[in-house]
């Protein structure tokens, strides 16, 4: 056998480079935030903790977030790796927070699917019940055992074709955005229109103290909105990572991802507002606060407001979320993949299937952990939506903070060598992680108690405590367990500690 | 001349390796493994990205360095990963790099009907390759004989095989093998023909495969071993399953008079006759191509 040395290399990615531009950029970047499943179900959590200051808490949860994106901005530009905060946070604080962080993001993605399946659950059956105009299809959604078997009949649809390598692809994502943003302005006008008419079940009028976050709230309330908003604002950062895809490198994320998170920020106060406006935050009726409807406030609201047009809601709901169940299971299985190739899991959970050439087995895992999450959950709680935004809100925290601080460390020689540095490096990520690290803390303690969620509990202490913290204990006993099984990524073999 | 191999670490990637290994031996061609691999791309959704790319041609070589190991060590062999959005584009890319004479794939693992069943990568070949290609049946990592023992030539009712009998010829002569031509005659009843005397039609059409064969074989060089067989049937899958085989046969069909100038475009015979044929079939494009023909 003779082989020539060029002919083992690897050719060039053949990317098509040049390709977006901010307008482009800034719809991926909402598509990834997916606002019609994120307001559908954020809402009632948020008003749930802090009633009308709904638009304080969005915007108090946007800031950290913002800021910490700028984190992963940085890091991303230095150290791109697929394993983003698992990788970073490894090499600035070494193996055992990194390990820690990694489970976070793995979590939180397994906890982002079964609740983005379920929403998906609910839709479905509001959709079809309209459709069809037999409203009893709707009540399907609330009957357990229906609900768990179409939900694991989803999720195991989607891990199916995920595992296969199949994505949505971009034109789907910017045809379900427009659908989105229009279907949910439209919603947000016609609210303002009948609460112009008098018509409004509770008609409040506008109020300048609804944005203010220093009056008339605790600071446990505060805090617990604030996971429900920080789970908001999830994933738009997405576009500032944008790099040699985009028309100037330089330029294109930056703006991309300013005007993304600018329109999803507009598009949640407008509609946070409306919704406040039209519905009040009343227990009765159509109130937000009312928990027959809090976990799933589109649904209420879809059919008086908008009429004739409330499956439009439906179905933009519906869509977003499916559209989203399908794209995360990329992220989801990609952290798995990059802490078995790191040593950190099991090698098999970085292996990749030879016939479809994606990461088949971590796949097939985050679709298993995900179906078995969702049951568990269900049988615990009787709001399952509630609950797992609340844990979402926690281990989002808990990762996106450990990312923060990661920034900040890792840079810590040349933190102060440019403004740049100063700024981004430096002043974003500490106050972002700070902020974080402050939620996660008083999120974590509050939800202790069931009365600051929705009120299921186990032995006295709220699920969500069990949900966030308790699954966080859970990841240092199997990182302990791993530690003793295959010791290379502890001892630092794997993945070095060495900031550049 | 140099073959490449497209392929995976799946039953049907074998299938091609060894389809690829008998050609390379029987032509003297060196063999390229080629993988082509998806590039990463920042797609809309949470996923990060850097160094994933690293790790799935890592795990490419290493699957390669697998299928270079079974590689028998008297055909010369090399492997290379390509990363492209589309498997077959990069594949036929692979191939205008390398100038390779042919390419070779697996008719896909798994499938139900027959031993041939396109997957989507094959399908978008035998539609678009500027050079010949060479589908594996399924099963053919079993193979003991590793010699093409004879090649058949599909020869079509009209004119336009003269590239096909051209490369069946050069392909003979590099293998040093015989030739059989194979005209195929396909009675079923079509609208528009005249629910006349069977016989008739038959004899005609039986009469007017005779002359191609002819044809074609007076084109030949005199002292070429040739032989040549029509066979007729209602369907053209009666008709080709009438056709006796051999380990180490080959069949060679032409392209569609629908393709592109100087590309594949598998036609509705060739088709056909994939559906019930377990022996490798090599599809020769219309016209040859040139330098300036490839990507």
């Amino acid at each position: 056998m003779s082989e020539t040395q060029e002919d083992t290399g690897v050719s060039s990615k053949g990317l098509a480079t040049g390709k977006v531009g901010t307008f482009s950029g800034a719809v991926l970047g909402i598509s990834s935030v997916a606002p019609g499943y994120t307001l559908t179900a954020s809402i009632g959590v948020i008003v749930a903790a802090v009633g009308l200051k709904m638009p304080a808490i969005l915007i108090a949860g946007f800031i950290p977030m913002f800021l910490t994106a700028y984190a992963y901005r940085e890091l991303n530009s230095r150290a791109p790796d697929c394993g983003a905060s698992f990788t970073w946070s490894t090499k600035a604080f070494g193996p055992y927070v990194g390990w820690m962080c990694g489970w976070g993001m793995v979590i939180a993605t397994i906890i982002v699917l079964s609740n983005l399946a379920a929403v998906a659950v609910e839709f479905l059956y509001l959709f079809i019940a309209r459709v069809v105009n037999n409203p009893s299809i709707a009540d399907l959604a609330g009957n357990k055992a229906i609900n768990i078997a179409t939900t694991l009949v989803l999720i195991a649809i989607a891990t199916l074709i995920a595992s296969r390598g199949i994505t949505t692809s971009e034109r789907v994502q910017y045809v379900l955005v427009g659908f989105q943003m229009t279907v949910l302005i439209a919603f947000a006008v016609t609210a303002f229109v009948i609460v112009g008419r008098g018509d409004a079940p509770a008609g409040l009028s506008f109020d300048f103290d609804w944005f203010d976050p220093f009056t008339g709230l605790t600071l446990s309330a505060f805090a617990i909105g604030l996971t429900g908003s920080i789970f908001a604002f999830w994933g738009w950062d997405t576009c500032l990572t944008l790099g040699e895809e985009s028309k100037d490198p330089t330029r294109v994320p930056g703006r991309a991802g300013l005007l993304c998170v600018l329109s999803i920020l507009a598009t949640y106060l407008l509609v946070a507002v409306a919704v406040m406006m039209y519905a009040g935050v009343g227990v009765e009726g159509l109130g937000l606060g009312n928990e027959e409807n809090a976990e799933n406030v589109f649904g209420a609201l879809a059919d008086p407001v908008l009429g004739w047009a409330g499956p439009l809601l439906f179905l933009a709901v519906l869509a977003s979320s499916v559209a989203s169940l399908q794209t995360t299971f990329l992220p989801a299985a990609r952290a798995m993949l990059a802490m078995g190739a790191y040593g950190a899991f099991p090698a098999k959970f970085a292996s990749v299937s030879p016939r479809f050439l994606v990461p088949s087995y971590a796949t097939m895992i985050a679709g298993v952990v995900t179906g078995v999450f969702y049951t568990v959950v269900s049988l615990l709680s009787e709001n399952v939506l509630w609950d797992t935004i609340a844990a979402l809100g926690i281990m989002i925290c808990w990762y996106y903070g450990i990312t923060a601080f990661a920034c900040v460390w890792y840079f810590r020689k040349e933190l102060f060598s440019n403004v740049h540095n100063i700024v981004f490096k430096f002043l974003f990520p500490l106050l972002g992680g700070l902020m974080l690290a402050s939620v996660f803390v008083i999120a974590v303690g509050e939800s202790m108690d069931p009365e600051n969620g929705s009120g299921a509990s186990i032995g006295g202490v709220g699920l969500v405590f069990y949900l966030g913290f308790g699954i966080l204990a859970l990841g240092a006993a199997l990182m302990t367990i791993w530690r003793f099984r295959s010791p290379e990524f502890f001892e630092g073999r794997t993945l070095s500690d060495v900031p550049s | 001349m140099k073959l490449i191999v497209g392929y995976l670490a799946t039953p049907g990637g074998a299938d091609a390796l060894a389809l690829g290994v008998r050609l390379s031996r029987t032509l003297g061609a060196e063999l390229g493994v080629s993988i082509i691999l998806p590039p990463d791309r920042t797609v809309p959704s949470l996923v990060p990205v850097g160094g994933y790319d690293e790790h799935l041609a890592e795990q490419a070589e290493h699957w390669l360095a697998e299928a270079r190991a079974s590689i028998p060590a008297d055909v010369v062999a090399g492997t290379h990963v390509s990363f492209d959005d589309s498997y077959a584009d990069g594949l036929i890319k692979e191939a205008a790099r390398v100038q390779a004479d042919l390419i070779v794939v697996g008719g896909s693992g798994g499938g139900l009907a027959g031993s041939y069943s396109l997957g989507s990568v094959v399908n978008e070949l035998l539609h678009s390759a500027p050079v010949p290609v060479a589908i594996a049946p399924r099963g053919s990592r079993h193979w003991s004989e590793n010699r093409v023992r004879e090649v058949t030539c599909a020869i079509g009712e009209r004119a336009g095989a003269d590239l096909l009998l051209d490369t069946a010829v050069r392909f003979s002569r590099a293998a040093g093998t015989p030739l059989r031509l194979v005209s195929l005659v396909a009675l079923d009843p079509m609208f528009g023909t005249l629910r006349g005397d069977d016989d008739a039609v038959r004899e005609r059409a039986l009469a007017h495969a005779e002359h191609t064969l002819e044809t074609a074989k007076s084109q030949l060089p005199e002292d070429f071993p040739v032989t040549s067989t029509i066979v007729d049937g209602r369907t053209v899958e009666e008709a080709v399953s009438k056709l006796r085989w051999h380990d180490g046969d080959v069949i060679m069909v032409g392209s569609s008079r629908l393709s592109a100038p100087k590309r594949l475009f598998l036609g509705s015979t060739a088709a056909k006759m994939l559906r019930v044929l377990e022996v490798p079939m090599v599809v020769v494009p219309r016209d040859q191509f040139e330098a300036g023909d490839l990507p």
